[in-house]
């Protein structure tokens, strides 16, 4: 990844009719980065990646790919190329005509586009595949044919429709490290469109969250999860407690606030944070609450309660806790160490909680 | 087999219906083997002069090429008109669609009788003779909405990201057409052609008012069958036509299968 920009984009906004799909999108793409537009279904973020590709034009604002303004450039003149959601593999074609396709056009060599076939589809482990039918593929095939026809155009960009949504969990998995490594090797900026936040961490090195047609905050996904913007990302991205809390001193980067049910805490104030006011909102992520029959040492903050629900996940065990005075059941995971469910419902419990767990999520009037 | 123990009128009743829908139908090739100029029963005995004087009639042969040619042409610009119309409803939204689709359809329920006698009317009035060319053009008319509709089967399944996938690859919009929607529409383009070119080849009302002194064949076998000493070779005729266009449509459903199912 370098510190130059390879996709610009400035102030774009798109309109269906009466309905703002995009507004005001401002994203600049590093070049070599593997970057991610997260965000629930119909948040805008496939028509911020077919603006990209060219496939939809934008009313407003400009979009350029490495240096080159992109408004009177159609799809089929630009240097970036797309991976389908359904991988649109050609029904009448074999595999190496699949990936041949767009190579007809640049005027090579027979020879020339056959090392280059099979240099494609070397990549995505699919070697010597070429003269296999469509229909004779497997998902996972089709998956890497699509990925094989999109690289071996050289792209500057890749950009990918929820590539990964419909292949088994398993085989989704094995993906994600995959195509991760392959686009490490190559250098190629990859923008990737997904609702699956854990595909998005484990393969960005950052991540633009996307809400109504806004992008909301990007960054690298550690600093997504531990400093949200604010309570929409924080819930999109990880789970989330959330409590309300007053500010009653600050400076220094840090400030006193009294927490709901845990008391006075001093915690980080969070630069992603817009406003902040008295009425604050903060956070706490599940696993990095301590739980206890008995208090727990060494902790800032505590708050006894009763558990009211145990879900038993595998690698991981959620309690959730009800106590006086929050208005909602706060959830705690433990990993699963020594395959003991320690708490039952109904039992009585200690939460403890660190300074640095608490996230500062902003004035709680704008969430 | 459970059904039928259960129902036995159903069984019956379904007997009857084919019966009556296909016998008369199985006659006409069985009588055009009869040696004997009327047709009735006691069947006189087998021969095969009727199919061997069909070659030497002149007029015959040439209501035989009007036919081709009718039916070629017809079913060239239905299934080009279809191919657009079917991609265009399948794929856009757009004001009227709906109301376009109802009038592409409109032929199948209009009477053929009325179709014939105001096209002629308009035709005259245009300054246009009856002839082939206007028989083509009545036939068109008539054939569209199977064209239209086997098309639109075929644009159905057919993933509109194929499209975008081939122009994101760096083909033209033409070179799309022609490199990935023309070949995966195909069958039901094949499809088409047959069902149209049946449909014309088939067709008597509109030929009959329109097609002047260019008889077609189901016009000129009209005329002949008002003579009863032509009526057996009229038979053979119409066993053969009968034949060509059973195994017409039997591959054009074969061809329309594949159409939708390869994508």
């Amino acid at each position: 990844m370098s510190d130059q920009n390879i996709i610009e984009i400035s102030g774009v906004e798109k309109r269906f009719g009466t309905f703002t799909a995009v507004s005001d999108l401002n994203l600049d793409l590093k070049k070599g980065e593997f970057f991610s537009l997260l965000g629930p279904s119909g948040c805008g973020k496939t028509t911020a990646l077919r603006m990209i590709a060219g496939f939809q034009d934008n009313d407003k604002g400009s979009i350029s790919i490495d240096g080159q303004d992109m408004a009177d450039i159609p799809a089929n003149k630009r240097p970036a190329n797309m991976v389908f959601q359904s991988y649109a593999i050609f029904p009448h074609l074999n595999v190496g005509d699949n990936v041949a396709f767009g190579l007809r056009k640049l005027g090579l060599s027979k020879a020339e586009i056959k090392t280059r076939v099979a240099e494609a589809l070397g990549m995505v482990e699919l070697g010597g595949l070429e003269t296999r039918k469509a229909d004779e593929l497997s998902g996972g095939q089709r998956q890497r044919v699509a990925l094989a026809r999109a690289l071996v155009m050289r792209p500057k960009v890749l950009l990918l429709d929820e590539p990964l949504s419909a292949l088994d969990k398993n085989l989704r998995e094995a993906m994600q490290l995959e195509m991760r490594r392959l686009q490490q090797k190559l250098g190629i900026t990859f923008v990737m469109v997904t609702h699956d936040q854990y595909e998005a961490m484990t393969m960005s090195d950052r991540i633009g969250v996307m809400f109504a047609g806004k992008l909301a905050q990007v960054d690298r996904p550690d600093v997504l999860y531990a400093r949200p913007c604010n309570r929409q990302v924080a819930s999109f991205i990880g789970g989330m407690n959330f409590l309300q809390a007053r500010m009653v001193g600050d400076g220094g980067g840090q400030m006193d606030v009294d927490v709901q049910g845990f008391g006075k805490l001093t915690i980080g104030v969070n630069p992603n944070v817009e406003i902040h006011d008295t009425d604050l909102l903060v956070g706490v992520r599940p696993e990095q609450l301590e739980i206890g029959a008995e208090k727990p040492d060494g902790y800032d903050g505590y708050l006894q309660g009763e558990v009211s629900d145990v879900a038993f996940y595998g690698e991981s065990v959620h309690y959730h806790i009800r106590a006086a005075g929050l208005d909602e059941t706060l959830a705690v995971a433990v990993p699963n160490y020594f395959h003991t469910v320690d708490h039952q419902r109904g039992d009585t419990v200690w939460l403890g909680v660190q300074n640095a767990s608490v996230i500062d999520l902003g004035a709680r009037e704008h969430q | 087999m459970k059904l039928l123990t259960r129902f036995p009128w159903l069984f019956v009743y379904a007997i009857a219906y084919l019966v009556f829908l296909y016998l008369p139908v199985l006659l006409l090739p069985l009588f055009s083997f009869n040696d004997g100029t009327i047709v009735a029963f006691p069947m006189k005995g087998f021969t095969l002069k009727w199919y061997a004087g069909l070659g030497g009639q002149e007029t015959l042969l040439q209501a035989m090429v009007n036919s081709l040619i009718v039916g070629i042409v017809t079913a060239l610009v239905a299934t080009s008109l279809g191919l657009f119309a079917a991609r265009a409803y399948v794929r856009y939204r757009f004001k009227g669609k709906e109301l376009s689709e109802g009038l592409v359809m409109l032929p199948l329920v209009i009477p053929g009788i009325i179709v014939a006698s105001s096209m002629l009317v308009l035709f005259i009035s245009l300054g246009l003779k009856p002839s082939l060319t206007t028989v083509v053009l009545g036939h068109v008319f008539l054939a569209l909405p199977f064209a239209v509709s086997i098309m639109k089967s075929a644009f159905d399944d057919f993933d509109q990201s194929l499209e975008e996938a081939a122009f994101d690859l760096g083909e033209s919009i033409i070179g799309t057409f022609r490199r990935v929607t023309l070949p995966i529409v195909a069958p039901g383009i094949v499809a088409s052609l047959l069902v149209t070119f049946t449909v014309s080849f088939d067709e008597f009302v509109l030929a009959f008012f329109l097609s002047g002194n260019q008889p077609t064949l189901p016009v000129y076998i009209w005329s002949q069958i008002r003579f009863p000493a032509k009526l057996p070779n009229t038979l053979a005729l119409g066993s053969l036509l009968l034949l060509a266009s059973v195994l017409l449509l039997l591959t054009a459903e074969y061809f329309r299968r594949r159409s939708t199912k390869s994508a």
